[in-house]
């Protein structure tokens, strides 16, 4: 495999590149080199830097510091269109193509054919190549008329990569371009990613499957914390290695999670399904337990909370809470039953900026408070016990929420089911966008609900806050759940290879 | 791509581990998102869309003809045309920013100055004939006004960052008062070999402003519709991030598309000049009757997207409408309700099955 990396030439080379985005730093010394010819897989949990670092190439951000050189030469100025240029061309994850564009129109968007000697379009001919290289290159044949909005998800990410391939490219970036698609579609991806390899295109693969990495590409970079952590050939590198490089071990006391003894069951699920998400979830929660989910985008973990929510409709299995199977067909029944989500996206979903703390806090239990006419001093009178048991910091019960910080939105979010009494907390990736103080806190409220006696699911992607404040982690890939781990019995690197899907590579390898 | 049938695996949480082996058929199928595959649901309504417009098109011209003794001949149909010209190429000009712009009513892209960018348009035009200016320099200055109309929405839109509804509907109130400092609010009448030779007849006798209009038409259709420049427009329109990521200059084309709907704007000022023998007040009440055939225009498309054509349709229709209205002595003031009824079903026809894409 390593023979493909011809005379090791380096086609993009960065060094010690520096990016902030204002107070976040995105990247902290990072360098890549990719040598011509070979198949270069980047890999980073998420936040790890990926993403700022493609952006670079892509001439979309111009880096801090550090130095950018492609085919020896250094660029400062970097735009998309020089880099594309010089031969660099994507296959962005979202797939940019105009819906209302023919598959022939889309593929030659911005450098149509024309009847020769005139400005006009030469439909038939930007059709009949389009067929013939979609042929080509994955004997993939669509109807002369289908639009793009009437193509799959797969097809329309075949007609991506299609796309950047009739531009002749030097070097090939690829971001997550398997999401989408089905195990056939995705080994003839990798055919093809060999063949243009062959043929000396120079290939940057991101993948989050760390199976695809080991089965496709000859060198790997692992992104940690916005720094390049390790270079390795893939050839003598197991699967599980790279997954321990990526995550961090160092994380000291971070966790204050309490001793709970377990009560009665108060949340059963069995045997949850919905149509082409999961299939096959149960699994049951006793009073004062924090159960974990983990899993990669579209692997079913975040379906799963929204369907306990009554946000999807499942189609098999039941829920029962405390014993008595509910149909949840709407958020409003879901918390009738004592269920409260704490959405992922908190500046949307989870509270009303423009509301005040204490208006937060009540708008799910306003009949508690409400004879006809609201009673603001009840409201009121809860909501201060409730900025005091959480600690919320905030100037008065009347501030606007808006000016709170990250985290104590957090913490308003949570109150608000608090105020309701809910039992059962479903929290979607409670700690996205707060900063590590407030990551400590929420943690200890997590830890405080089971305490309580509620059951708290906690979905997130990072698995050492995972680890930390829950009792078990179920581990989701591609629709099911494929482990199940005591937290306290596990590390974060073997979830990680879980998470993966690694074992597909152990698979191959034994 | 046919799914078989899942295999059922009793998941509990009791079950410590899955062997790799018992999970390899399942691993091996990812979900696919909603909404792929095609949607013959969808397919099917835009085709019963454009069927039903066609069809309630003809079914007037059939109706009027059967009923109106004039209304299918020759003479009767170059009126319709000559008479909706001006109309057609505001149309075609608002159809333009719509296709640059996107089609979303609030956030897309529209240009209500155009009517009045019209009216301003004529009174230079008027005021500088009257002035003793040759045709060349009234020709250049209405041209010129709608321009740099254009050039004002350019500015606000692409550089300020101003909705078009917003930016557009401002320019309109300034581009309003302008016209009435500059003409007093008066009629400023206006003639000249040129207006005449564009009010006169011309071969079979149908008006010189009818055959304007369908070479307009076709020049435009023929750009928009036919070379590389027309097909960017509506990339830019349709999805801006995608337009970008094939490296167009997506704000060039937006500010590009407010330029030509104010030359679009200053033409139809010269042709509102000959056709009436002067400028006169009340260019305003072009705006709803232009918006309405604009958007009308989409349902005679195949991909439901506006095109030069399907305006052209839509201007005759709505002209043929109220010729028809008139040859049967119906007040034409019932035009402007059942334009407002046409809108209605248009919009919410074509908003329906834009959600059902998008989901």
């Amino acid at each position: 495999m390593i023979g493909t990396a011809g005379n090791g030439e380096a086609i993009i080379r960065l060094e010690n590149i520096v990016k902030h985005f204002g107070g976040a730093t995105a990247l902290s010394g990072a360098s890549l080199t990719v040598v011509r010819g070979s198949i270069h897989g980047l890999v980073g949990q998420n936040g790890a830097g990926k993403s700022t670092l493609i952006k670079l190439i892509a001439g979309l951000h111009r880096p801090d510091e550090g130095r950018l050189e492609i085919d020896g030469r250094s660029y400062d100025r970097l735009t998309p269109h020089l880099a594309e240029e010089l031969g660099i061309h994507f296959i962005h994850q979202d797939r940019l193509l105009v819906p209302t564009f023919t598959v022939g129109e889309a593929l030659f968007l911005g450098r149509e054919l024309r009847f020769p000697g005139t400005p006009f379009l030469d439909r038939g001919a930007m059709r009949r190549k389009s067929a013939e290289v979609l042929e080509r290159y994955f004997g993939l044949a669509l109807p002369h008329s289908a639009l793009i909005a009437d193509l799959s998800a797969a097809e329309k990410q075949i007609v991506q990569i299609t796309r950047a391939l009739i531009a002749n490219p030097k070097v090939l970036v690829f971001d997550e371009p398997t999401a989408a698609l089905v195990r056939r579609e995705a080994d003839l991806l990798f055919q093809l990613i060999r063949r243009l390899s062959s043929e000396g295109v120079t290939i940057l693969y991101i993948s989050h499957y760390l199976g695809e990495i080991a089965d496709l590409c000859d060198t790997v970079t692992v992104l940690r914390n916005g720094r390049d952590v390790a270079t390795l050939p893939v050839a003598k590198t197991s699967a599980a290695e790279i997954g321990a490089l990526m995550v961090n071990r160092d994380i000291g006391e971070l966790y204050p999670k309490p001793a709970v003894t377990p009560g009665e069951v108060l949340l059963e699920v069995d045997n949850l399904a919905l149509a082409d998400r999961f299939d096959a979830v149960s699994f049951s929660l006793r009073k004062g337990e924090v159960l974990g989910f983990t899993g990669l985008v579209g692997s079913g973990a975040k379906e799963v909370v929204r369907t306990l929510f009554g946000l999807d409709r499942p189609t098999g299995g039941t829920v029962s809470v405390k014993g008595e199977t509910v149909f949840c067909a709407d958020p409003a029944a879901a918390t009738d039953r004592h269920l409260a989500l704490v959405p992922e996206d908190r500046r949307r979903d989870g509270v009303a900026l423009d509301l005040s703390v204490t208006e937060n806090t009540t708008l799910a239990s306003l009949d508690r408070f409400s004879h006809g006419l609201i009673d603001r001093g009840a409201e009121r009178r809860q909501t201060e016990d409730l900025v005091r048991r959480l600690q919320i910091k905030t100037d008065s019960v009347d501030a606007l929420v808006k000016t709170l910080s990250g985290g104590n939105q957090q913490k308003v979010a949570i109150a608000k089911w608090l105020s309701r009494q809910s039992e059962i907390y479903l929290l979607d990736e409670p700690t996205t966008g707060v900063d590590i103080a407030a990551k400590v806190e929420i943690y200890r409220l997590i830890g405080e609900l089971a305490e309580r006696g509620a059951v708290v699911l906690v979905l997130s992607s990072d698995i050492e806050e995972l680890l930390g404040v829950t009792d078990r982690v179920l581990v989701f890939f591609r629709g099911r759940v494929t482990r199940q781990f005591i937290s306290s019995e596990t590390s974060p690197d073997e979830v990680l290879a879980d998470v993966t899907g690694a074992y597909e590579t152990l698979r191959h390898a034994g | 791509m046919s799914r078989a049938p899942m295999r059922r695996f009793a998941m509990l949480v009791d079950t410590p581990y899955i062997p790799a082996s018992a999970l390899e058929v399942e691993a091996q199928k990812a979900f696919e998102p909603p909404g792929a595959g095609p949607t013959f649901g969808r397919r099917f309504a835009t085709l019963a869309l454009r069927g039903g417009a066609l069809a309630v098109f003809l079914g007037v011209l059939i109706v009027f003809s059967v009923t109106a003794p004039f209304f299918l001949t020759v003479g009767n149909i170059g009126n319709v045309l000559g008479q909706s010209a001006i109309a057609g190429v505001l149309a075609i000009g608002l159809t333009i920013v719509i296709i640059a712009g996107g089609s979303n009513v609030v956030t897309g892209g529209i240009d209500l100055s155009l009517a009045a960018n019209m009216g301003l348009s004529a009174a230079v035009y008027a005021t500088l004939a009257q002035a003793g200016h040759g045709d060349g320099v009234a020709i250049a200055g209405a041209l010129g006004t709608g321009l740099a109309i254009g050039a004002v929405n350019a500015a606000a839109v692409t550089l300020a960052g101003i909705v078009p509804l917003l930016a557009t509907l401002a320019v309109m109130n300034v581009v309003a008062g302008l016209e009435l400092v500059l003409t007093q609010n008066t009629v400023v009448p206006a003639s000249g070999a040129f207006l005449s030779t564009l009010s006169a007849g011309g071969p079979f006798g149908i008006p010189v402003l009818a055959y304007l209009l369908l070479g307009f038409t076709l020049a435009v259709a023929a750009i928009v519709q036919y070379t590389p420049l027309g097909l960017r427009l509506y990339a830019v329109g349709a999805f801006p991030d995608a337009a970008r990521a094939a490296g167009l200059p997506v704000k060039t084309f937006v500010a590009g598309s407010f330029l030509a709907s104010g030359l679009c704007g200053g033409l139809a000022g010269i042709l509102s000049v000959s056709y009436l023998s002067g400028s006169t007040t009340g260019a305003g009440d072009m705006l709803l009757p232009v918006v309405v055939t604009a958007l009308l225009g989409t349902v005679f498309s195949r991909r439901l997207v506006p095109t030069i054509t399907g305006t052209l349709l839509s201007v005759l229709f709505v002209g043929f409408l109220i010729n028809g209205f008139q040859l049967l002595n119906i007040s034409s003031t019932l035009v402007s309700g059942v334009q407002g009824l046409l809108i209605l079903l248009v919009v919410s026809a074509t908003t329906v099955l834009g959600r059902k894409e998008n989901v």
